[in-house]
């Protein structure tokens, strides 16, 4: 088990997101959107990568178009850790 | 042609064109091992297909954008294979701006994961060919001509033609043969990105040949240039593309 599996989903995130995008106050709310996050596109395909590798789950591009928001996002990604641990 | 008993590594080797070139050189004999970035099930779902032709498939998720991460995609070849015979360069990734809205972010990404990829796997790449091979690069007529939003891929292709007939030089004499393959215009998903208000018809008019470049079509070019019967063409870049370069848009 790695260190990121230990911890939640938000905290994973949130790490990831500080690294990135190079910001200490990261703030995670249910409606927050990647862009009022500072996260431009590449900075996204960066986090979706190192979200796969800490929980070692793919996240489909298809499907996350339809995810408007963190909310629904960690919704996903919590969906897609679930199953992998099935 | 056969390149029964050769192994091959093709970067980007699970979907689009290089899913083709993976299936074509694994029909001729080829173990295969493919590279891919994110989406492992369609990596295991072209290994399949590949071992369904009786040879041997291997994936290996590395992003090659990535220095650690190709030294991390070579040990696990050289401990599971030994060797390469043939190395396919065809990953590659970009950021669809005009020259003036690129920023250094985009521009670094796009280099990476094209260009500096083709040195650091070539170099890798060469040290497992002790009895010589074949490296092909896959290029695109964006290195020469001008797509609007396609300029850090265009620039990132013609670094890598030219890395080509440098490395091409260099290796020749210990019977690696080097060459880029230049697509125009390729019936894909990723066409849809770059050419997204030309409707295929259209696109396929475009061209003398009245159709576009399918992906089985780089992939035959490729395998033939990957064959023993190919040995004196070097650093060259041929385009395939039904003509489009000729006669744009008659
Ligand atoms: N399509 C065209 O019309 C056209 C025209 C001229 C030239 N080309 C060239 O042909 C080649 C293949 O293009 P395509 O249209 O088949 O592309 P594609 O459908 O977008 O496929 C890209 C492949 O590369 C992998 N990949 C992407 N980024 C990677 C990275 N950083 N590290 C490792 N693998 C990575 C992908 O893996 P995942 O799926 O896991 O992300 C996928 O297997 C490219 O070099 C492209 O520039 C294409």
């Amino acid at each position: 088990m790695t260190t990121e599996n230990i911890l939640t989903v938000e905290e994973t995130l949130r790490n990831i997101v500080k690294k990135i995008t190079r910001k200490e106050d990261v703030v995670l709310t249910p409606t927050t959107t990647f862009k009022e996050l500072g996260a431009d596109s590449l900075d996204v395909v960066q986090i979706l990568v190192a979200l796969e590798e800490a929980f070692d789950i793919e996240l489909v591009d298809e499907d996350l178009k339809s995810l408007n928001n963190m909310g629904a996002f960690i919704g996903y990604v919590k969906k897609k850790v679930a199953e992998k641990k099935k | 042609m056969s390149l029964k008993g050769k192994i091959a590594l093709v970067t980007g080797g699970s979907r689009g064109i290089g899913r083709a070139i993976t299936l074509k050189l694994a029909s001729e004999g080829a173990d295969v091992i493919i590279n891919y970035f994110r989406r492992t099930s369609a990596a295991e779902a072209t290994a399949q297909e590949a071992r369904s032709k009786g040879v041997n498939a291997h994936i290996i998720k590395a992003n090659v954008g990535e220095p650690e991460k190709i030294d991390e995609m070579f040990r696990e070849i050289e401990q599971k294979f030994g060797r390469l015979d043939i190395f396919i360069n065809n990953a590659a990734s970009g950021v669809p701006k005009p020259a003036l809205e690129l920023d250094a972010k985009g521009w670094q990404w796009t280099m990476d994961i094209n260009a500096r990829a083709f040195l650091l796997c070539s170099q890798r790449a060469a040290r497992l060919m002790p009895k010589g091979g074949r490296i092909v690069c896959i290029s695109s007529l964006g290195s020469r001509m001008i797509t609007p939003i396609y300029t850090s891929v265009g620039v990132s292709k013609a670094a890598l033609e030219a890395l080509t007939r440098y490395l091409a030089v260099e290796l020749a004499p210990k019977g690696i043969c080097v060459n880029a393959v230049a697509p125009g215009a390729v019936e894909s998903e990723a066409l849809k990105l770059y050419a997204e208000d030309m409707s295929l018809p259209r696109l396929s008019q475009s061209t003398p040949a009245g159709k576009l470049v399918q992906p089985e079509d780089i992939a035959n070019l490729v395998a033939f240039l990957c064959s023993d019967e190919c040995s004196m063409i070097i650093g060259q870049a041929i385009i395939i593309d039904g003509g489009l370069s000729l006669a744009p848009m008659s």
